[in-house]
C-alpha cells in the first residue's frame, strides 16, 4: 500500500479553513508532494459545517483515502462529528480552551493547545487555526524554513506586519508542538519535483485557453462558477472575451453566436442550467455550428445539494434537445484530465461540426490534486476543420448562390464559411434546409430532401467514431473482478483494485472517458473474457449501467451506487467487492461515515 | 447608302455608391401571404441597404422564429442569415458581433418572439447597446401558429374568433427607452415614406436601434375589432414628426428652420431631419419621451415617429474594448495566449 498522509481540518462556513487549507496544500507540493484535496460544504456563507480533507503522499493520489491522519476540528461541532473517524496512529490539534474532546480511540494521540497562552487571540481571531498548522507541521517533520516561505508567501499582499503576526503565532504552535507533541511515525518525505495544484474547473478554464477559446459565457451555478472566475480573471491577460450573461438560454445562444461567427467559444454550467440550454443545444446540432458545453454535475434533482457531488446528469446529457443528432460527450477522468479533454473535445467538435460535451462533476470541478505542469500541453494542436474565413486561392470565390453551406458529402462534413466571407453568404437555420440553407418548408416539406439532410448529419457519427480511441482494459488480464467506471471515479476505482490485489482478490478496471461515442463492440470485446464484473457509480438508478446495456445489451453481475452527494473512498467498493464476491447481494450502496 | 439606325443601348442599371443595383439587395421569393406586413418591411430594408451603399456581405440579418423571423429569407440574399430559436435572437446577434465587431447587424423579430418567449433576452440586449438594428414586425398575434395574441395586443381588442384580449400590451418603445436603446422609434409597414426615412437613419446609428413597425397580418388580424389592422392604422395613427434624412455622402445643404424642424446628427455626419408636429417635443429627452409614450396610450392613439436619439452612449463593442481584428478571424499564431503566459498562470498555482 502507498505512504499517504492525509489531514482534515473542519469547523463552521466563515471560520477560515481555507487558509490553512491553502498553506498544507503548498508545503506538500513545494516538498515535491502529491496531494488530493475535497472540500465537504454547504450552500450558505456562513455557519453549517465545511470539512476539508486534503491527502498527500510522494506517489500519485487520486483521491481522499480511507484514513485521517491529522485532525484539526475548528469548533467543538467538527470535534464531536469527527474525533470518532481516528485510528491508531493518528492526532487530533485543538483549542484546550474552547473544545472538549469526547472519548478517542486507542492510539490516537490528543494534542490541545493552550492558545491564549501561546498568541493573542484579542488580536488575531484565527489565531488557533494558525497555530494548529505551526504544530502539525511540526509533528510532519517539517522544517520551519518552510513553513516561514509559505506563510510569508501566503499573506505578502496584506502587508509586512501581518506576516510577521502570522509567522510569528505558526512558529509559537510549532514549538509549542516539537515541545509537547509527539511527531508522527513517519516523517513527510521530500522529492525533487515541483506540482501545481489546480482544481478541475482551473483546468477546465485553462485547457480552454490552450485550445484558443475566445469567447466565453456563464451565468453563475455551481460547482460550475469557478470556470467563469478563472476566465473573468484571466481575461485580459489571455485574451478571451467574457462576458456573464442573463441566464444558461442567453449563455448558450451567445456561445454558438460568437461560434458561428468563427470563433471557439464555451460555457460551463451544472445541470439545472443544461436543461435551459437544451434547446438552444438542439440549435447548434441543427447549424452545424460547433460549441463547447460543459456540465458540472451536482446532486439533483432541481436545486437538489448544491454543494454536493453525483454522477447524475448522465442521461440529461444523452437526451439533451430534441431530434436525432451527432454530438459528443465526454467525462474527464481526473482534474489534468479536465485540461487535456478540453482542446480534444474542440477538436472534434469542430471537425464535425457539432456540439461537444463535457459531463464533469463536483468532485472535480472543485476538488484539488497536484499537477506536474510538464503533463499539460499548453500548445495543443488545433483544428478548426473545414471553416473558410477568408477567400483564398484555395476556397476560391463562389458566384452568388453557388456555395452550399450544407453540401452533401460522404463524410457528412461541409465547408463551413464564417458570416462575412463575400461569395460564401447563406442562411443557416434551425428549420430543416437544403443544402444552400434555405428552409425546406419554403417550397414544401419534401421528404426525399429531409432524409437526405438527417442522413447527412448523421454519417459524421461514424467519423467521429473513428477518430476517438475506445476504451481499455487497466490491470490483470485474468483478474478475478472488473469494475467499471466512468468519469471522476477513476482515482478511486484504482486505489480499490489496488487495495483488493494486496487482500488477495485480483481486480482491474474499464474506466470509460468517451460516452458518446461509446464503442459498445471494443467494450462487449473486452468484457467477454470478464469474470465477475461490477459496475461503479455515484447516483441511484445506475445512469451508465442502463446506457450500457441500451447500446450493448450487457448485464454486469453487479453495482455499487452512491447517491448521499459524498464521494466514494476505496474502503466502500472493497467492502463492497466483498459482499458481492460473497454472493448476498447484487446491489452494494455503501454508506458515507464522514458526516459532513 | 443604307444608313443603319444604331441599336440603342440598354440603359444601365442604375447603382448606388458602391455600384450595386437594387437587384443585389433582393432575397429570394417571398413565402408570407400576399398583403402581409412583413413583406412591405422587407422592401425598405431593401431600399434603404440599397441607398445607404451598405455593402451586403458585411450585413448579417439574424432572426428568431415566427413569419416575421422568416423574412430575411425574402431580402438581401448576399447576406447572411440566421434564424435561430424562437425569441433568442438577441443573444445570438450579440454572441456574433462580439466575435466581429465588422459585422452589421440586422435583427427581424415579431412581437410575440420579442414581447413574449423572448422579452428577457430583449431587456438585456437593449441594455447593452449593441450595435444592431432589431426589427419588431408587429402583428399584435402570433402569425405563425395561426393567430394567437402576443403580448403587444392591446387590451379590448378581438381575434376573429371572437376572443377578447383582456390584459395591457407591452409598449416595446416605452421599455427600449426606459432600458438603454440609443435610437427608438415606431413605424407603420404601410407609411411607406416615414419608415424609408427611419430604417435609413437606423443604418447611420451606431448602437441599438429598436423599430417597433406595426405590420398587419391578413390572415389573423387584419378584421374589425383588431387594433393592429391596416384599417385601425390608417385611422389612429399619429406621427409626431415628418421623418426626413440627408446621409453624410449625399453632401446638401437644405435651410430648414428650427422652430419647426429638429435636426439631429448622426455618427457618420448624416442628418435626420424632424419636422416637429408636435411643437414641445424633443427627441433627446429620454424622459419626456416614455411621458409622452404613456400618455398616447392614455388617448388611445398610435404614436409614431422617432421617440428617441442618443448618440452618445459608447456601444458595447467600443465599451469592451473589442479588438479592431475581429476575434473570429485573428490568425492561429495569437488565437491562444502564449506558452509563457499559461507557464506564469501555473507558477502561481505552485
Ligand atoms: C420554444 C417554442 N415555442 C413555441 C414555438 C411555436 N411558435 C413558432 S412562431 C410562434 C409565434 C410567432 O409570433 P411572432 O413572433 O409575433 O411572429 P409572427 O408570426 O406574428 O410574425 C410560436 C409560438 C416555437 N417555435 N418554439
Ligand atoms: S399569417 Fe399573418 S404574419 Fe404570417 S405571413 Fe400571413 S399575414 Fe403575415
Ligand atoms: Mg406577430
Amino acid at each position: 500500500m502507498k505512504q499517504t498522509f492525509t489531514i482534515a481540518i473542519g469547523g463552521a462556513a466563515g471560520q477560515g479553513v481555507a487558509t490553512p487549507g491553502d498553506i498544507f496544500a503548498k508545503i506538500f507540493s513545494r516538498r515535491g508532494l502529491h496531494l488530493n484535496a475535497y472540500n465537504a460544504y454547504q450552500s450558505i456563507i456562513r455557519g453549517g459545517h465545511t470539512f476539508l480533507t486534503i491527502r498527500t503522499g510522494p506517489e500519485k493520489v487520486t483521491n481522499m483515502g480511507d484514513r485521517l491522519d491529522l485532525l484539526i476540528p475548528l469548533n467543538q461541532d467538527a470535534m464531536n462529528r469527527h474525533l470518532g473517524l481516528l485510528t491508531n496512529g493518528a492526532a487530533c490539534i485543538f483549542n484546550a480552551e474552547t473544545i472538549k474532546p469526547g472519548a478517542a480511540a486507542e492510539g490516537v494521540a490528543l494534542c490541545p493547545l493552550p492558545v491564549s497562552k501561546l498568541a493573542d487571540i484579542t488580536r488575531n481571531k484565527v489565531a488557533q487555526n494558525t497555530l494548529a498548522v505551526g504544530a502539525g507541521l511540526s509533528m510532519m517533520g517539517i522544517g520551519f524554513q518552510a513553513v516561514q516561505e509559505v506563510f510569508t508567501e501566503q499573506f505578502k499582499k496584506k502587508g509586512e506586519a501581518v506576516v510577521s503576526e502570522n509567522v510569528g503565532i505558526a512558529r509559537a504552535g510549532y514549538d509549542y508542538a516539537t515541545a509537547n507533541f509527539k511527531p508522527f511515525a513517519r516523517p513527510l518525505p521530500m522529492t525533487g519535483n515541483r506540482y501545481a495544484v489546480l482544481s478541475g474547473n482551473t483546468a477546465m478554464a485553462m485547457g480552454g485557453a490552450a485550445a484558443g477559446v475566445k469567447f466565453y459565457c456563464a451565468y453563475p451555478m455551481s460547482p460550475s462558477t469557478g470556470v467563469l472566475h478563472w476566465m473573468a480573471a484571466h481575461a485580459r491577460k489571455a485574451g478571451i472575451m467574457v462576458r456573464q450573461v442573463e441566464d444558461e438560454i442567453g449563455v448558450v445562444n451567445m456561445a454558438i453566436g460568437a461560434a458561428h461567427a468563427g470563433v471557439r467559444s464555451m460555457c460551463a454550467t451544472s445541470g439545472g442550467g443544461f436543461a435551459l440550454m437544451s434547446e438552444g443545444l438542439g440549435m447548434s446540432a441543427m447549424m452545424e455550428t460547433p460549441v463547447v458545453v460543459i456540465d458540472c454535475q451536482r446532486a439533483g434533482p432541481s436545486t437538489g445539494v448544491p454543494t454536493k457531488t453525483e454522477q447524475g446528469d448522465l442521461w440529461q446529457m444523452l437526451g439533451a434537445a430534441f431530434g436525432d443528432y451527432p454530438r459528443v460527450l465526454a467525462a474527464p477522468l481526473d482534474i489534468g484530465d479536465c485540461f487535456k479533454i478540453i482542446p480534444e473535445i474542440f477538436n472534434i467538435a469542430d471537425r464535425f461540426q457539432c456540439p461537444g460535451l463535457v459531463l464533469c462533476d463536483l468532485l472535480l470541478s472543485e476538488g484539488r490534486l497536484s499537477v506536474d505542469p510538464k503533463d499539460l500541453d499548453f500548445a495543443p494542436v488545433i483544428d478548426r476543420g473545414e471553416l473558410i474565413t477568408t477567400v483564398t486561392a484555395a476556397s476560391g470565390t463562389h458566384d452568388n448562390g453557388g456555395y452550399k453551406r450544407y453540401k452533401i458529402t460522404e463524410s457528412g462534413i461541409s465547408p463551413r464559411a464564417i458570416p462575412g466571407v463575400p461569395g460564401y453568404t447563406h442562411t443557416a437555420a434551425t428549420d430543416e434546409h437544403e443544402e444552400d440553407g434555405v428552409l425546406i418548408s419554403d417550397e414544401f416539406t419534401n421528404p426525399t430532401k429531409r432524409r437526405a439532410m438527417m442522413e447527412k448529419r448523421m454519417r459524421k457519427v461514424a467519423g467521429i467514431e473513428a477518430v476517438v480511441s475506445p476504451p481499455a482494459l487497466v490491470g490483470p488480464r485474468n483478474a478475478e473482478i472488473t469494475l467499471i467506471g466512468w468519469g471522476s471515479t477513476k482515482g478511486v476505482i484504482e486505489e480499490a483494485c489496488e487495495i483488493l490485489s494486496d487482500q488477495g482478490i485480483s481486480a482491474n478496471q474499464l474506466q470509460i472517458r468517451w460516452l458518446v461515442p461509446l464503442h459498445g463492440e471494443a467494450i462487449l470485446d473486452i468484457l467477454k473474457d470478464a469474470r465477475h464484473t461490477i459496475i461503479v457509480e455515484n447516483n441511484y438508478s445506475g445512469q451508465f449501467a442502463r446506457y450500457l446495456r441500451s447500446e450493448t445489451s450487457y448485464v454486469p453481475n453487479g453495482y455499487i451506487r452512491k447517491y448521499d452527494g459524498e464521494p466514494f473512498m476505496p474502503h466502500h467498493i472493497v467492502e463492497a467487492v466483498k459482499e458481492q464476491l460473497g454472493g448476498t447481494t447484487r446491489l452494494s450502496v455503501p454508506a458515507h461515515e464522514i458526516l459532513v | 447608302m443604307a444608313t443603319s439606325t444604331p441599336e440603342k443601348p440598354a440603359p444601365a442599371p442604375k447603382t448606388n455608391r458602391i455600384g450595386l443595383s437594387v437587384l443585389d439587395y433582393r432575397g429570394g421569393k417571398t413565402t408570407l401571404c400576399a398583403g402581409c406586413g412583413h413583406n412591405a418591411i422587407s422592401e425598405r430594408i431593401i431600399d434603404a441597404m440599397y441607398e445607404m451603399g451598405v455593402s451586403p456581405e458585411r450585413v448579417i440579418k439574424p432572426s428568431g422564429i415566427g413569419c416575421s423571423s422568416k423574412s430575411p429569407a425574402y431580402f438581401m440574399g448576399r447576406s447572411h442569415s440566421f434564424n435561430a430559436v424562437h425569441g433568442r435572437m438577441p443573444s445570438v446577434a450579440t454572441g456574433a458581433v462580439l466575435a466581429n465587431r465588422h459585422l452589421i447587424a440586422l435583427g427581424v423579430s415579431g412581437d410575440g418572439d420579442t414581447a413574449s418567449i423572448g422579452v428577457g433576452q430583449f431587456i438585456h440586449l437593449m441594455r447593452r447597446n449593441l450595435p444592431i438594428i432589431y426589427i419588431i414586425e408587429d402583428n399584435g398575434v402570433y402569425g405563425l401558429t395561426k393567430g394567437q395574441f402576443s403580448a403587444t395586443a392591446d387590451m379590448g381588442s378581438t381575434l376573429k374568433t371572437g376572443v377578447i384580449n383582456d390584459l395591457p400590451p407591452i409598449d416595446t418603445c416605452a421599455m427600449a427607452i426606459t432600458l438603454g436603446a440609443t435610437f427608438v422609434g415606431r413605424s407603420f409597414s404601410g407609411d411607406k415614406k416615414q419608415l424609408h426615412a427611419m430604417m435609413k437613419a437606423a443604418i447611420a446609428h451606431k448602437g441599438t436601434v429598436m423599430l417597433d413597425v406595426v405590420s398587419p397580418c391578413v390572415t389573423f388580424n387584419d378584421h374589425e375589432g383588431s387594433t393592429k389592422s391596416y384599417k385601425y392604422m390608417k385611422d389612429h395613427e399619429e406621427p409626431l414628426q415628418e421623418v426626413s434624412f440627408v446621409p453624410a455622402f449625399e453632401d446638401i445643404a437644405i435651410d430648414y428652420d428650427p422652430g419647426t424642424t429638429i435636426e439631429v446628427t448622426m455618427h457618420d455626419g448624416s442628418r435626420l431631419r424632424l419636422r416637429k408636429l408636435e411643437e414641445e417635443y424633443d427627441p433627446t429627452k429620454r424622459i419626456q419621451a416614455i411621458t409622452r409614450l404613456n400618455e398616447a396610450h392614455e388617448k388611445g392613439e398610435v404614436l409614431t415617429g422617432v421617440f428617441y436619439v442618443n448618440s452618445k452612449t459608447p456601444t458595447f463593442v467600443d465599451l469592451l474594448n473589442m479588438t479592431e481584428e475581429p476575434l473570429a478571424t485573428l490568425p492561429e499564431s495569437v488565437v491562444r495566449p502564449g506558452r509563457e503566459v499559461l507557464e506564469q498562470v501555473m507558477e502561481e498555482l505552485r
